[in-house]
């Protein structure tokens, strides 16, 4: 039994796609908490 | 050198290493400016906020093993072999609630080594401390080795100048501007590291579709996309249980629950392990495409900068070179720090000087870190061993401390027997499996047979610990 193309496609997009989203996520939370004076 | 070497040239290595290191000591520097005191510069005023507190989780736990090292397991272990490595995301993951926990039973602690004497005594304190220095400082020798080897792979510095480069950034300025540095640098390098690691990624299947590098693996190594592939699944919970470990014991992240603001460690946590969970398969499916690529791999812990500098020309060697730069160093200065502080606390504060002044103490810590920078450095020199042979030497090591302080944190009937028994045991027969049957098992056996141990001890206990010793001031 082996895995699929297809599953392989899924996960190297969809780490590819998970991390550009964490990056956005990180940078949206750090302007969030400078606004609130909350960064340190 | 290397036949990469020619894809960066020397100087744009050079050039690059000394744009990044003046951007680190500068921020250092700059950062280090309100340390007044061992609390301010170990723990950065307890205050913290979630964006850093998130990056800093994920970047320091985003190594040089991380971006070299994924690839490796991809290549020698497949599709299993990435998603074991990103089963350590449950280290960081699991340890958000534990962050909570000891925030509210120690608030006034510094190290986890305060932990294990307030709750467990001077014995298991002492283990622990053999256990997690020797945890630690083989850590920072893979990453400054790795750093060393990738300098020489990439741009052709000789590998003792290129270590030694990086290791004396990272120490100044961790001695300069302690936590409150390394944590605001973690957020730029956590940054770039992402965003490199998915700019490189999708460059890559510009060169080569998914479906071919399935096709050439089910062709000529159909080991790599068996769904049964035993060793890779054994790797699977070991890394697991590793990344528990490591993550449950160190100092690393004990600061940086002390360090986080009140009611930001749990969150900071997840997000951090959330962040940290692609990246494995982001980086680790490269070494996959070497196959189809036809790109030759004489070493395999170089697959991932061998594939990428060769398909991707010297474009990919710039970037490459800047991912695993930063992820070096927002390890290594976190590891630094986070040591430099277990020893000033749980050594020199404890044991030689209970009296000292916080500023003396910042003193002190500065010191030490200095210390350790020239102590890994030696160690780096003779370059022993593998990147993956001596970290997963420590496995069992952390494996077996993970029940100690679970039940130590939740559990009023976790006695002192139990955690010494469960360290001694749990490592010693982890090691042993190590060199019987393999590195694959270690730390699955160190953890099992420690926590049988002390479960059991506890079970058969009626201790009922005071959780207000913790408290400590």
């Amino acid at each position: 039994m082996t895995f699929s193309a297809t599953f392989l496609e899924t996960i190297v997009y969809g780490a590819l796609i998970w991390c550009g989203i964490s990056a956005l996520g990180l940078g949206a939370l750090l302007v969030r908490d400078i606004a609130r004076g909350e960064s340190w | 050198m290397t036949e990469t070497s020619v894809l960066l040239e020397p100087s744009t290595g050079y050039l690059l290493l000394a744009l990044f290191s003046a951007l680190w000591i500068g921020l250092g520097f700059y950062w280090g400016r309100r340390n007044k005191s061992f609390e301010d510069h170990a723990l950065a005023g307890r205050n913290i906020g979630l964006a850093l507190g998130s990056a800093t989780a994920a970047a320091t736990w985003i190594t040089s093993n991380t971006t070299m090292l994924a690839p490796q397991f991809a290549l020698e272990l497949g599709i299993w072999g990435m998603l074991a490595y990103s089963m350590a995301a449950f280290g960081l993951i699991l340890f958000a609630p534990l962050a909570k926990r000891i925030r509210q039973l120690m608030p006034h602690g510094y190290t986890s080594g305060d932990f294990f004497r307030l709750r467990y005594g001077r014995l298991a304190w002492g283990i622990f401390l053999v256990f997690t220095l020797f945890y630690s400082l083989t850590w920072l020798v893979t990453m400054a080795m790795a750093g060393g080897i990738l300098l020489e792979a990439l741009a052709g510095i000789d590998y003792v100048w290129g270590m030694t480069v990086v290791l004396a950034v990272c120490v100044i300025y961790t001695m300069r501007g302690g936590l409150a540095a390394v944590i605001g640098t973690d957020f730029i390098q956590s940054l770039i590291i992402i965003v490199g690691i998915v700019v490189v990624g999708f460059a890559v299947l510009q060169n080569v579709t998914v479906s071919e590098i399935h096709a050439n693996l089910t062709a000529n190594k159909p080991a790599l996309v068996d769904v049964l592939f035993p060793a890779a699944i054994m790797a699977l919970f070991n890394n697991l249980l590793f990344g528990l470990g490591e993550v449950f014991h160190n100092n690393v992240w004990w600061s940086r629950a002390f360090a986080f603001r009140e009611g930001v460690g749990s969150k900071a946590f997840l997000i951090g392990g959330l962040v940290w969970f692609p990246i494995p398969v982001a980086a680790g499916f490269i070494a996959l495409a070497s196959g189809a690529l036809g790109v030759a791999v004489p070493s395999p812990d170089m697959v991932g900068p061998l594939v990428i500098a060769n398909v991707l020309g010297e474009f990919g060697a710039i970037a490459i070179f800047i991912i695993v730069f930063c992820s070096l160093a927002s390890s290594i200065d976190s590891l630094l720090a986070a040591t430099s502080d277990l020893i000033t606390e749980d050594i020199y504060r404890r044991l030689i000087s209970p009296a000292a002044t916080p500023e003396r103490l910042k003193s002190v810590a500065q010191i030490v870190t200095l210390v350790l920078g020239f102590g890994t450095w030696a160690v780096c020199v003779p370059r022993i061993g593998t990147l993956a042979s001596v970290l997963f030497f420590a496995g069992p090591l952390v494996g077996a401390m993970i029940w100690p302080i679970v039940t130590g944190l939740y559990w009023r009937r976790a006695t002192t027997t139990g955690a010494v028994g469960g360290m001694l045991l749990g490592g010693g027969i982890g090691l042993v499996s190590y060199f019987e049957i393999g590195w694959f098992v270690a730390s699955t056996i160190g953890t099992a047979v420690s926590m049988a141990w002390v479960l059991a001890c506890a079970a058969l206990s009626r201790t009922q610990f005071d959780w207000n010793l913790l408290k400590e001031a």
